[in-house]
């Protein structure tokens, strides 16, 4: 029973901050991932997890329990580094062993829990090796089932696939989410891969300069992201920022751009009441939520720099006037070449508005 | 992987190379040799067949050198008479002594250095380092008033106290860098496990040990081949090797067997463990500064 | 306060919530601060080691700076007399004299030993028997100096030394010791530190060499160069901060030992070989004039302290380091 439960954490380094005013609550069971780009603080809060970190200001809570001065031998916690931090002179199975033997566990449940941990990662025929005898891989399961067999209350994960080629990176994506649905511990996996998040969480917290940005379900962040930086960090391809004036006409908003002129639906205008006064909006779109065609009849036109053919999809690099690199995604049988003139279709419904002052979402 | 490994054509300039340097290691051999060679054969010749000379510039004769009848009387003398088994047992109880003292408090304060961030951190190594570079005579002066006036003068304590001087330092100075090549996560790792900070520590001496061992040695021969501490603070009751070799050196009728017997008592410990170390050599005599 | 993305309008900043380049930052501070953990911990750790070498290292520097202030009559009793000690100091010829054949000593001892150093590194690199050979030619050092010393006054010697023999048979020498004459002493007492020293220099910089990265000489041979050229503009450059440690160690070194010079020359014939620190040893431990040596040797520690200062930035930026950052 791990509820995890950070209450206005933050953390000094000397003089530097590196976590402001942090809240964020898991539930049990749940798997919380922290994502946010080098230096973001999210490695420091999962090292205040562990008790690894004075926590400088603030709480943290294990349950009822607040943790703050507890060691991490006694916070029943399980963490996997980014190195892996595996013993060089132990094998596998004594290096899974080792926190079983520190709690002075009795020889059977040991090769119980390896033998289950083992067969899980499927490294039983590992067992003997040395760690320098291992792949990176190899090695990274190690460490999981190091964390593993100590049936912890709460998995710290602190970015474990970073260090694996891409091929094995997309295998273990989906195999740690199966591991903790099936162990049901509490997860906190931190990443700065916003792919790693969104296919594994069932929560992410974005952070920024030590700050949380947005926590929120995968769903939420990608379809609702609260202000323009989470909008541009999570996705492949980033979204696309277009900045246009929102003027009123005739009983309704337009955005209005140089290269378009488009109607904002009704429901969505009631949100931008109060835009109308500022200089501006910045609009933002995702690759995947325009039509392009060939020719000039759609909403916006423009012209195409360049295609990027990925085998499934097509990425096109268009001009528009006054906005320039619009990447779009379209189906591989595109057409269009360097220089074509094109116009694109803005799928209104799926389309974000930004204050250019603040970056915050109006929608 | 050498320079050298990279592809070398053989042209007429590089045979000449090959055969220069084939003279120059073979002169250099000798260079380094000799005096050694000397010294042993010296060892073993009596006083007659030492001063042996052949004349100037007869350079047939110097198979001299070998001309004589290899005589033990002097190694014998040594141990026997003039009392070197005490002097060896003396190098080995101080040196010793100065080297476990220096590598067990040096080793706990090079690890809380490596670990434990602070202010002032780069002051107190210089302070260190510079413990270790102060001249021997400089620091001699004041010790050996200290030490007369606490009754230390001629003991084994105050002479390991003496060699710690330098020891302790260069002790700290190198196993800190020991300890800063060993990841901290693998004791984090630990602790996460359920170990104690000292238990963590524990789990880390394997992957340090080999170094620290070096490092005994290195302290080892240091204290062994120190002579003005060693006459000027030790003599008397812990007279080690080198300055009981220099006080065979008697104003008449040197006895030059002895002393190259002692010279080579003296010498073939530390060479034998020179060769024990010598992976850890460059390391240990440039301060930690240059890695092999 | 934390926006859980439910859509709702929020243009404006409220309650210090502020956004730069369209992210939320946090400008003020926290309320209040958690208790620092103790540091006992690694204070503990520390402090055997440090006090020690308190003991033995700073009450006898502070001991110097007040044994320097007195002078040491006949008796035990010593008279404080200010700074009268450095003044003779500085009217006392054998003092400064002392410094220039310091510096003399050590100059030629660099020049030598790191001329002969680096060819001999050079010679053997990569060569088949590299390892035995470097073995062989570290034995000098494990050597007690003042072992060497003594061998190499038996070598030396006039009436029954080989190498004398070997000088006088050549015509370098006459009748007297090259540690016997006052033009040859020095070069006497610099010999023997060649041969002890040397292989050091060998050794650090054979280290360096092999640090030199394969592809720079490779894409040099590519540009024409020979190995003449290879070694001149490559890997030279990349042993310099090797070859500056190896100096500075040296350096160091022969203000820390006198042991060879003891008992070669004893800082004669006519005190052309009284390096400072013999000096400081004659007057502290001959005459026992403790004031005086006191001063001396607090002079011989300040320049150690300057020196210090400098090579503990060059440790700090290990050469082993900067070779593989690029230098």
């Amino acid at each position: 029973m791990a509820l995890v439960t950070i209450t206005n954490v933050w953390k000094y380094y000397g003089k530097t901050v590196a976590v402001k005013d942090l809240n964020i609550t898991c539930k049990d069971g749940e798997f919380v991932s922290v994502l946010g780009p080098s230096g973001c603080g999210k490695s420091s809060t999962l090292r205040m997890l562990a008790g690894l970190e004075h926590i400088s200001a603030g709480d943290i809570r294990f349950g009822d329990t607040r943790v703050n001065d507890l060691e991490p031998k006694d916070r029943d916690i399980a963490m996997v580094f980014e190195n892996y931090a595996l013993y060089p002179h132990k094998t596998v199975y004594e290096n899974m062993a080792n926190p079983l033997r520190l709690r002075n566990e009795s020889e059977d449940t040991i090769k119980k829990r390896i033998a289950f941990a083992a067969e899980m990662l499927e490294i039983e025929y590992l067992l003997q090796r040395k760690p320098m005898e291992l792949s990176g891989g190899q090695k990274q399961r190690t460490a999981i089932g190091r964390a593993i067999v100590r049936e912890p209350k709460l998995f710290l994960f602190d970015e474990p696939i970073a260090h694996l080629d891409a091929k094995l990176r997309a295998r273990m994506r989906g195999e740690l989410k199966i591991m903790q649905r099936r162990l049901g511990t509490t997860m906190i996996y931190v990443t700065h891969d916003q792919l790693e998040a969104m296919s594994m969480a069932d929560r992410i917290a974005v952070m920024n300069n030590g700050v949380l940005q947005q926590f929120g379900t995968p769903q939420e962040i990608y379809n609702h992201p609260v202000n323009e930086w989470v909008a541009g960090f999570v996705g492949e391809p980033p979204m696309n920022f277009i900045d246009c004036d929102l003027i009123e006409e005739g009983g309704g908003f337009y955005a209005v751009h140089s290269a378009f002129k488009v109607a904002v639906p009704a429901d969505q205008a009631a949100k931008l009441r109060g835009a109308l006064k500022s200089s501006g909006v910045r609009m933002g779109i995702r690759p995947d939520q325009m039509a392009i065609s060939l020719g000039q009849e759609g909403a916006a036109k423009g012209s195409i720099k360049i295609t990027e053919p990925l085998g499934g999809d097509t990425l096109v690099d268009v001009d528009l006037k006054g906005a320039h690199h619009v990447l779009v995604k379209t189906d591989a049988d595109f057409r269009g070449q360097m220089n074509n003139s094109c116009s694109l279709n803005f799928d209104t419904s799926r389309w974000h508005f930004f204050s250019k002052e603040t970056g915050v979402a109006y929608f | 992987m050498s320079s050298r490994d990279a592809v070398v054509y053989k042209t007429p300039l590089s045979r000449i190379w090959t055969i220069f340097t084939v003279i120059f290691i073979a002169f250099y051999l000798l260079w380094t040799l000799l005096p050694l060679v000397i010294m042993t054969f010296s060892s073993f010749k009596d006083l007659l067949a030492a001063f042996q000379l052949p004349p100037v510039g007869a350079f047939s004769e110097i198979g001299l050198f070998f001309n004589f009848t290899p005589t033990t009387k002097h190694y014998y003398n040594l141990f026997v008479n003039l009392g070197f088994t005490t002097y060896f047992l003396n190098s080995i109880i101080a040196a010793g002594g100065s080297a476990i003292i220096s590598v067990v408090l040096g080793s706990m304060c090079a690890y809380a250095l490596s670990r434990y961030e602070f202010r002032g951190k780069s002051d107190l190594f210089f302070w260190i380092i510079s413990t270790r570079m102060a001249p021997v005579v400089a620091v001699l002066v004041p010790l050996y008033a200290i030490f007369r006036g606490m009754d230390l003068i001629g003991t084994q304590a105050g002479l390991i106290l003496a060699f710690t001087t330098f020891n302790l330092p260069f002790a700290i100075w190198i196993l800190k860098g020991f300890f800063d090549n060993v990841p901290y996560a693998i004791e984090e790792a630990s602790m996460v496990d359920g170990s104690t900070r000292f238990q963590a520590f524990r789990a880390i001496l394997p992957l340090v040990a080999p170094g620290i061992g070096a490092f005994v040695i290195l302290c080892i021969l240091f204290a062994w081949n120190d002579f003005l501490f060693a006459s000027i603070i030790g003599s008397g009751g812990a007279k080690t090797l080198p300055p009981a070799t220099v006080e065979l050196v008697q104003p008449q009728n040197i006895q030059w067997g002895s002393i190259m017997a002692a010279g080579v008592i003296t010498t073939l410990p530390m060479m034998l463990l020179g060769l024990l170390i010598r992976r850890y050599l460059v390391t240990g005599l440039t301060m930690g500064a240059v890695r092999e | 306060m934390v926006p859980t993305g439910s859509g709702s309008a929020r243009p404006t900043t409220h309650n210090g919530e502020h956004y730069v380049d369209g992210a939320r930052v946090i400008e003020y501070l926290p309320s209040s601060l958690n208790a620092l953990p103790s540091s006992r911990y690694y204070l503990w750790l520390m402090a055997p080691a440090l006090i020690l070498l308190a003991a033995i290292t700073l009450y006898p520097f502070f001991w110097l700076i007040w044994m320097s202030l007195q002078n040491v009559g006949a008796g035990p009793e010593t008279e404080f007399v200010g700074f009268k000690n450095y003044i003779r100091l500085w009217a006392d010829d054998k003092f400064w004299t002392g410094w220039v054949l310091l510096f003399k000593y050590s100059f030629f001892c660099l020049l030598f030993e790191i001329t002969i150093g680096v060819f001999l590194a050079v010679v053997l690199n990569g060569h088949r028997f590299e390892n035995i050979l470097i073995t062989i030619f570290l034995m000098p050092m494990m050597m007690a100096p003042a072992i060497a010393g003594l061998v190499w006054y038996y070598l030396f010697n006039s009436t029954f030394g080989w190498y004398h023999w070997l000088f006088q048979s050549l015509g370098i020498l006459g009748e007297t010791s090259i540690i016997g004459s006052t033009e040859t002493a020095m070069a006497g007492i610099v010999i023997v530190d060649i041969w002890q020293w040397t292989p050091l220099i060998t050794l650090i910089t054979l280290a360096g060499m092999k640090r030199v990265p394969r592809d720079q000489l490779e894409a040099n041979m590519v540009d024409g160069a020979s190995a003449v050229r290879n070694f001149i503009s490559i890997t030279l450059p990349n042993i310099y901060p090797f070859l500056l440690i190896a100096i500075m160690l040296r350096f160091m070194d022969n203000f820390r030992f006198i042991d060879v010079i003891m008992r070669l020359t004893g800082g004669g014939p006519a005190e052309v070989t009284k390096v400072l620190p013999v000096y400081l040893f004659d007057v502290s431990f001959v005459f026992f004039k403790l004031g005086r040596g006191s001063a001396i040797a607090l002079t011989l520690l300040i320049v150690t302290i300057i020196f210090g200062k400098l090579l503990v930035k060059v440790f700090e930026n290990p050469a082993s380091k900067r070779i593989d950052q690029g230098n």
